[in-house]
């Protein structure tokens, strides 16, 4: 583009620093806010009012902030589901049917103890350890599933994961309903609710799965900075060829990212359907929640594949979606504020990257030297 | 003027004939070019190179790779600004800023790769980009106009095809028709025949002829193919490195002087270390035949062994099978038919992994693209030819410390030019990069050396110093697979020389045996085979 006697392109940047990647991600999201208050305004509500009530409710107020918490875990968890396969340069948009195979997985185990049955459950430990071990296995078939199909028929991995979760939004819809295998006892659209034994104890409002997604993300981490494996994955996912070349097996590194990635994906079912007080079945809205886990996908690229760097943004994005409903709720705002909200983070955040990337470069041009006129030409036409 | 002008230093040493002949003496050239140079970082890629072009002739430009000819065309179609030089078109200067100014002077180029949009029809692609065609498509009377024109120039295109569908020989009907539809009456046909097959080469150069005989088209064709130079041309322009070494008619010169001017006489036998004797068969390859990736058969039938402590250089041009057959033997292209023994065991369907293993080590043409990682650091691109050594990955954990050790220690010895060993890979230059690759495969002591054109771009110090490693790697008893395009290279380092031309060896014998020239004309096509 030519602006007078200047050019102006737009160059890839060399490198980011650490320090331009947080100034971005702040600007993004004071941005999003910034934005989304016009929404707020032209609702009739004042934006500081809404946004203190959001804020207020997500992070202040015990119950608010307990949900927050519950669904930043729910959040880190599907983040990581998506991030693994991320680094081998794998999309896994498969994260709400990995989350519904780990539910069902959980309840299916659930319901083999003995959990809709009057007499109670023996052995409830071992079934406690055994249902999110059940959820990440279903999570990892499911996620296996694709990476071999990738792996060894090059089939689309984004195409199948998208299908897949429709197969199995219908497979649980199938399962809870009336006559379905883990109908509730009332038949209602929802599975049954699982017995006090099989609630997994408390710490500070969080079952054992919140630890284990804080681990699972500095694990995460530690591996691709560590381990051969890790490497191999990072390699693969910056250049395939230049993996090939070192011996690196292709079908092996797709498999093993789906099968964690959907393993993840399975937990974080297990942990929202199974182990956040107040539900522990899998309600008749459970779209509601495997929708949710897609913030995962934002999650892990605004954190640009740092399980550690996920964790504020799932705490982020699990305030402003319990907070944004909150104030909805309170202030009387039309249905959709609070997604609104959320889909103006990602622009901005997207946006923040670009911005990050790119370099505006401006140039003086010498003026141009006059071209002759071309010579009359016996054309064909 | 005489466009080979006079003895210039280093220029060639045969009587050269202007073609003053063939010209009518009121008409201007077509197209003329006079002494034009571009110059890019650190490469000199013309210098003060003449052409002439007479119109309704088929030019042939014929050289080697890296001759300079493409840079040519792409000054001739206003892709490339001269540094210097002057462009005239049919007698008038001309001066392009863009392929759009050289379009409106009647010059049309098709590319050696394809550019065609491969989800829209032939008709779209046709359009697209045309001058007249601003704004909104009038498609009805642009397929009216085409099939008209199609049909006068004896093409047969479906203009209602999707370009994906249609074969390599048609999309480059495509591209002629869509640059004679903007208006071109001087069709640059780069490279055409490089992605045919055999029967869509001949189709080609007949067209090329009733082009040029029925139509008045001009053509300039860029080829290294001496066949197809015989088959159609009436002038032949040589460019060696960069200069116009000579400008004849066709009908006047035999190959072997064509030949002659291609590869020029500057190679010179260096003396080499006397080497130990030949050890026993490293790399026995017996009748190996594999696919490019369009699926067509380009290496066919090869046989050849590599024995410890020798240095097997394999000449021929660019797409000749050379890739094909390195990729086999690194394991990274299936072979279609064939074997492949490694020290005494069978490989031909063992993964790169077994491969490195065993002993193989590959150097790749693509050291940017396939040899190194641009966002890793120079220690985590070490770990490319390391993450699968026990020595290196204590406990499955990737030992930094020993490989950064390792790092430091193939920048001292490649005298590889980097600030630190955690510098990105990418901002390393492509000398740098290269003596990168090559320590790293070298640091694990291969008894097989496969390395595909190890100097490409490298300027001379580099150039020479990877080759003296190869020397080294001969020396320390390592077989070496060279595959190379530089002749002076191959005869520098090389104990037995053989060329590949479309997939197949025309010979393989012994340096002594064979001189430059002979080799120029192999990798030519030369040995009674037709186009």
């Amino acid at each position: 583009m030519r602006l007078a006697g200047l050019s102006v392109s737009v160059q890839r940047a060399e490198a980011t620093s650490p320090a331009r990647v947080a100034v971005g991600a702040l600007g993004a999201v004071l941005l999003a806010l910034a934005l989304a208050s016009i929404l707020f305004w032209t609702a009739g509500a004042g934006p500081w009012t809404a946004y203190r009530i959001a804020l207020g409710y997500a992070f202040a107020n015990p119950s608010g902030l307990g949900a927050t918490l519950q669904r930043a875990v729910y959040l880190l968890l599907c983040t990581l589901a998506f991030l693994v396969p991320l680094r081998g340069g794998l999309w896994n948009i498969g994260l709400p049917g990995q989350v519904y195979a780990g539910a069902l997985a959980a309840f299916a185990v659930a319901l083999r103890a003995g959990a809709r049955e009057a007499g109670g459950v023996a052995f409830t430990s071992l079934i406690l350890t055994l249902m999110p071990a059940a959820a990440a296995l279903a999570g990892a078939v499911l996620g296996g599933l694709v990476g071999f199909l990738r792996a060894k028929l090059s089939v689309n991995e984004i195409l199948v994961t998208m299908m897949l979760n429709s197969v199995m939004f219908w497979l649980t819809s199938d399962f809870i309903k009336e006559g379905g295998a883990l109908m509730s006892a009332t038949a209602e659209g929802e599975s049954f609710t699982l017995p006090e034994g099989l609630r997994p104890p408390l710490a500070l409002g969080l079952p054992p799965s919140a630890l284990l997604a804080l681990g699972a993300a500095a694990a995460v981490d530690w591996v691709f900075l560590r381990a051969a494996s890790g490497y191999r994955v990072r390699a693969f996912g910056l250049n395939p060829q230049a993996a090939r070349y070192a011996g690196i097996d292709p079908v092996r590194v797709t498999l093993w990212v789906f099968l964690l990635g959907g393993a993840f994906a399975g937990l974080a079912g297990y942990h929202y359907f199974a182990a956040v007080p107040g539900l522990y079945k899998i309600p008749t809205n459970y779209g509601y929640y495997g929708d949710l886990a897609f913030y995962g996908i934002i999650c892990a690229l605004i954190a640009r594949g740092s399980g550690v760097a996920a964790i504020p943004m799932a705490l982020l994005f699990a305030g402003l979606s319990v907070g944004g409903r909150f104030a909805q709720g309170a202030l009387r705002l039309p249905f959709g504020v609070d997604y609104a909200l959320l889909g103006l983070l990602m622009i901005t955040f997207v946006l923040s990257h670009l911005v990050d990337r790119y370099r505006v470069v401006w140039r003086r041009v010498p003026p141009e030297l006059p071209t002759p006129a071309p010579p009359h030409v016996e054309g064909v036409r | 003027m005489n466009p080979a002008g006079p003895a210039r230093p280093g220029g060639p040493r045969f009587p050269t004939v202007t073609a003053d002949s063939y010209r009518a003496a009121s008409s201007p050239p077509a197209l003329l070019a006079r002494g034009i140079t571009k110059s890019f970082p650190g490469v000199l890629a013309l210098d003060r190179v003449d052409l002439e072009v007479t119109e309704g002739e088929v030019h042939a430009v014929l050289g080697q790779n890296g001759a300079g000819k493409t840079t040519l065309m792409n000054v001739l179609f206003g892709l490339v600004q001269p540094d210097a030089g002057e462009v005239y078109v049919w007698g008038r200067p001309a001066r392009f800023r863009s392929p759009h100014d050289a379009l409106a002077c009647g010059i049309g180029m098709v590319h050696q790769t394809r550019r065609l949009v491969p989800a829209h029809t032939v008709l779209e692609n046709l359009v697209l980009g045309h001058p007249q065609a601003r704004g909104l498509l009038d498609l009805r009377s642009a397929q009216r106009e085409l099939e008209a024109l199609a049909e006068r120039y004896g093409v047969h295109v479906d203009l209602g095809a999707r370009v994906w569908q249609l074969s390599e020989g048609e999309k480059q009907w495509v591209e002629i028709l869509k640059a004679l539809y903007a208006g071109a009456r001087i069709l640059i046909l780069d490279e055409p025949t490089s992605a045919l097959t055999p029967p869509e080469v001949q189709v080609l150069l007949r067209a090329i002829r009733s082009l040029v005989d029925e139509h008045g088209v001009t053509v300039v064709l860029v080829t290294h193919k001496l066949p197809v130079v015989r088959a159609v041309a009436r002038t032949v322009t040589v460019l060696r490195a960069g200069r116009m070494v000579a400008r004849l008619p066709v009908s006047d010169v035999q190959d072997q002087e064509l030949v002659q001017y291609m590869v020029g006489q500057e190679v010179a036998l260096p003396s080499m270390a006397a080497s130990p004797d030949r050890g026993p068969a490293v790399l026995e390859v017996e009748g190996l035949s594999a696919y490019n990736d369009k699926g067509l058969l380009s290496l066919r039938g090869v046989s050849f062994t590599v024995h410890a402590g020798e240095i097997l250089g394999v000449a021929g041009v660019t797409g000749n099978g050379q890739e094909e057959l390195a990729q086999v033997l690194a394991g990274l292209r299936p072979a279609a038919s064939g074997r492949v023994r490694l020290l005494g065991r069978d490989v031909t369907h063992a993964s790169p992994l077994e491969r490195w293993h065993l002993g193989m080590g590959y150097v790749p043409a693509e050291r940017a693209e396939v040899a190194t990682i641009g966002p890793l650091s120079l220690v985590d691109n070490t770990g490319l030819n390391y993450h699968f050594d026990p020595a290196y990955t204590p406990r499955g954990l990737l030992d930094r410390a020993l490989l950064e050790r390792l790092t430091r220690q193939i920048l001292a010895t490649f005298r590889v030019k980097a600030p630190h060993p955690y510098v990105q890979a990418r901002q390393l230059s492509g000398g740098n990069l290269q003596k990168l690759v090559l320590g790293r495969v070298l640091s694990r002591q291969p008894r097989v050396l496969v390395a595909h054109l190890p100097t490409q771009g490298l300027d001379v110090e580099a150039a020479t110093f990877v080759r003296a490693q190869l020397l080294e790697a001969k020396a320390r008893g390592a077989g070496v697979l060279l595959i190379s395009e530089d002749l002076d290279e191959i005869f520098a380092v090389s104990d037995r020389v053989g060329a590949l031309y479309e997939g197949r060896f025309v010979a393989l014998v012994a340096r002594e045996e064979t001189d430059p020239e002979t080799v120029g004309a192999w990798m030519a096509g030369l040995r009674g085979r037709s186009p």
